[in-house]
């Protein structure tokens, strides 16, 4: 069985009104876990479309998406969520930790949504969290974390399930220069020391050193970049 | 419930506050079934207590008590029939009682003189004093309540525009009828002053107002083919019958209706806002694979927390009004009905969240990747 992320040409279409927009246009990718691929591209060109249908959130029009050798192009929502659940770990813009939850809990609530919360749960987020440096800041609220620090918490928290593909959209979208180093340098070494397969759509080109392989999206296509390119980036 | 929870700590003031509202609703409910309660106990308790199945009315009388007049031969006749095990007569006139001491200020009272036969199954037992007898047919049994306006067993009173004196022989417990106290007497005493004017009896054989059966099984229709002009009804329909009794009741349990649908809308409304500000939240929970179950869950047992929580608190403050309320209010709270009408209320906020688990289910967990704005 292939483990990782593999899509064969997916596309993805909208109908708005009588026109029909290509969101995605024949999008072939692999992924293998321990892989961190970057994705670029002006805005509207598909990227967030890409990356809900990997993360199986939105069904693909047309193609295969393969999450670990399992194709959920056609499974219905139930499952997709079960999928997003336990296979997939997303890393979203800023803000999106549950505001009454602290940091402990942010990532305990992932395994309550499986069912019961075991001591060990306990103690691998412990660990997550000393490894992202949030040791001392596990009884604190998202009100009380800078946005550094609530990026990590969400990587933490996307490693909770031990999925096998780490999805970020702009991780870095709200943070200053320095933060947003410190936070996709984190994510790189999480998926190469747990072999992720990782896909992260940025609009920082000063980023994707960090990443082993960009692609360029564009009205829906994704192409192949050499890393060295990253100066002729958008 | 543990999302639950933890929200509710995390914001109190939001959940104290509609809580408070929920706590005076449910407190409202309580005290309005109490007085309910306490009001249709005053106006019917008389005949609520008594010990019979079915009442004998004349025909046409509308199982009203001043409407209707009756021979008391029909007793004798109604016991003969078949699944009547016990008849008895019964008569209801008011009065007032005009103390004998001299009262300087007048005082006078007023009562329900209820005719029945001393001894009889219509009879309630003392609280206090002896009961009836037919060789002392002034001797009266009065309700407790005209303990409070002083009367000792024992004590003499005059009726008010009657020769007639009446002498307290015992007082017994729950006994009012249209809001006054009741004061039984024996029957022939009873026709005496009932029928004082004459021909008032219209000329019938031992007058009274309605005849009480006992026996379970019995059909009202067949009474009514055997004794043309009688009308049988249940106790219960005759309890409706005693005037101003359904008007009462009725407008209490309107505004029970009432206060049940603002409840409903108040946490309707309150977890739907909520629900829709918290939008964003969910549709995070469902990207990072958070079921409809489990969120509906939480929105459901957020409500069911709130509402217990103010309702155990209604019940409490409707509790402590009961002890201080002055005791001539008529406030009469039931456990049962407590019961009933908290769950009525637990079960209207559970179903009116059903509402926000529905927004909750239509919530889209792509609006988690920055695309819906
Ligand atoms: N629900 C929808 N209905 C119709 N069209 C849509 C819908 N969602 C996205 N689109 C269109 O699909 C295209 C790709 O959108 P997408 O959000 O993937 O772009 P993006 O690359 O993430 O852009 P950005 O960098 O601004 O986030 C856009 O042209 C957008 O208008
Ligand atoms: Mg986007």
């Amino acid at each position: 069985m292939t483990q990782g992320l593999e899509m064969r040409s997916v596309s993805k279409f909208y109908d708005a009104g009588s026109e029909r927009i290509t969101a995605l246009d024949r999008v072939s990718i692999r992924v293998e876990p321990g892989e961190f691929v970057a994705v670029v591209g002006p805005s509207g060109s598909g990227k967030t479309t890409f990356l809900s249908i990997a993360g199986a959130l939105l069904k693909p029009s047309e193609g295969e998406v393969l999450l670990n050798g399992k194709n959920i192009a056609s499974l219905p929502d139930k499952q997709l969520s079960d999928i997003r659940l336990r296979e997939v770990g997303f890393i979203m813009q800023a803000s999106n930790l549950v505001p009454y939850l602290n940091v402990l809990e942010q990532l305990l609530v992932v395994k309550r949504m499986t069912g019961k919360v075991t001591p060990a749960d306990k103690a691998f987020a412990a660990e997550l969290l000393a490894d992202l440096g949030l040791a001392e800041r596990m009884k604190h609220y998202p009100e009380e974390l800078s946005g550094g620090e609530k990026q990590r918490v969400a990587i933490a928290r996307a490693l909770m399930n031990d999925p096998g593909i780490i999805l970020a959209d702009e991780p870095t979208a709200s943070l200053d220069t320095r933060r947003a180093h410190e936070v996709v340098s984190l994510i790189a070494r999480a998926v190469k020391s747990r072999r992720k397969a990782a896909v992260m759509v940025t609009h920082d080109e000063r980023l994707l050193s960090y990443c082993d392989r960009i692609c360029r999206m564009e009205d829906g296509k994704l192409s192949p970049m050499e890393p060295a390119a990253g100066s002729v980036l958008s | 419930m543990f999302l639950a929870l933890k929200e509710m700590r995390h914001s109190k003031t939001r959940f104290v506050m509609i809580g408070i509202i929920l706590v005076l609703v449910s407190w409202l409910v309580f005290i309005l079934s109490g007085l309910g309660n306490g009001l249709a106990a005053l106006a019917a308790s008389t005949f609520k207590n008594m010990d019979a199945d079915y009442v004998v009315f004349e025909k046409g009388s509308n199982a009203s008590m001043g409407k209707s007049l009756l021979s008391g031969d029909l007793t004798a006749e109604l016991l003969a029939l078949p699944d009547v095990e016990a008849a008895s007569p019964m008569g209801i006139i008011f009065g007032s009682a005009v103390r004998e001491s001299g009262d300087p200020e007048e005082f006078k009272l007023d009562i329900a003189l209820v005719g029945i036969e001393p001894g009889s199954f219509l009879e309630p037992a003392a609280a206090e004093g002896t009961g009836l007898d037919a060789g002392r047919p002034t001797h009266v049994l009065a309700n407790e309540s005209m303990k409070d306006e002083g009367f000792k067993p024992g004590d003499t009173f005059a009726l008010d525009g009657t020769t007639e004196k009446l002498t307290i022989a015992g007082f017994v417990r729950d006994q009012t009828y249209n809001h006054i106290a009741s004061v039984f007497i024996p029957i022939e005493t009873w026709r005496k002053l009932a029928f004082a004017a004459p021909g008032s009896d219209k000329g019938l054989k031992d007058p009274v107002n309605a005849i009480m059966l006992q026996g379970k099984n019995i059909d009202p229709n067949a009474i009514a083919e055997r004794l043309p002009g009688t009308e049988t009804v249940t106790r219960a329909q005759a309890v409706q019958g005693i005037s101003g009794y359904k008007e009462e009741t009725g407008t209490i349990f309107m505004m029970l209706g009432f206060l049940f649908v603002i409840s409903a809308f108040i946490v309707g409304v309150f977890f739907y806002v909520l629900t829709m500000q918290k939008s964003n939240q969910f549709g995070i929970m469902k990207a990072i694979g958070a079921k409809n179950g489990f969120l509906g869950k939480a929105v459901i047992s957020q409500v069911f927390i709130l509402s217990l929580a103010s309702i155990a608190v209604g019940i409490l403050l409707t509790c402590g009004t009961a002890a201080v309320l002055p005791k001539g209010m008529p406030f009469r709270l039931e456990t049962s009905w407590v019961i009933v009408y908290s769950l009525v209320l637990l079960a209207i906020a559970l179903l009116s969240s059903l509402v926000s688990v529905r927004t909750v289910v239509k919530i889209d967990p792509l609006k988690a990747l920055g695309r819906v704005e």
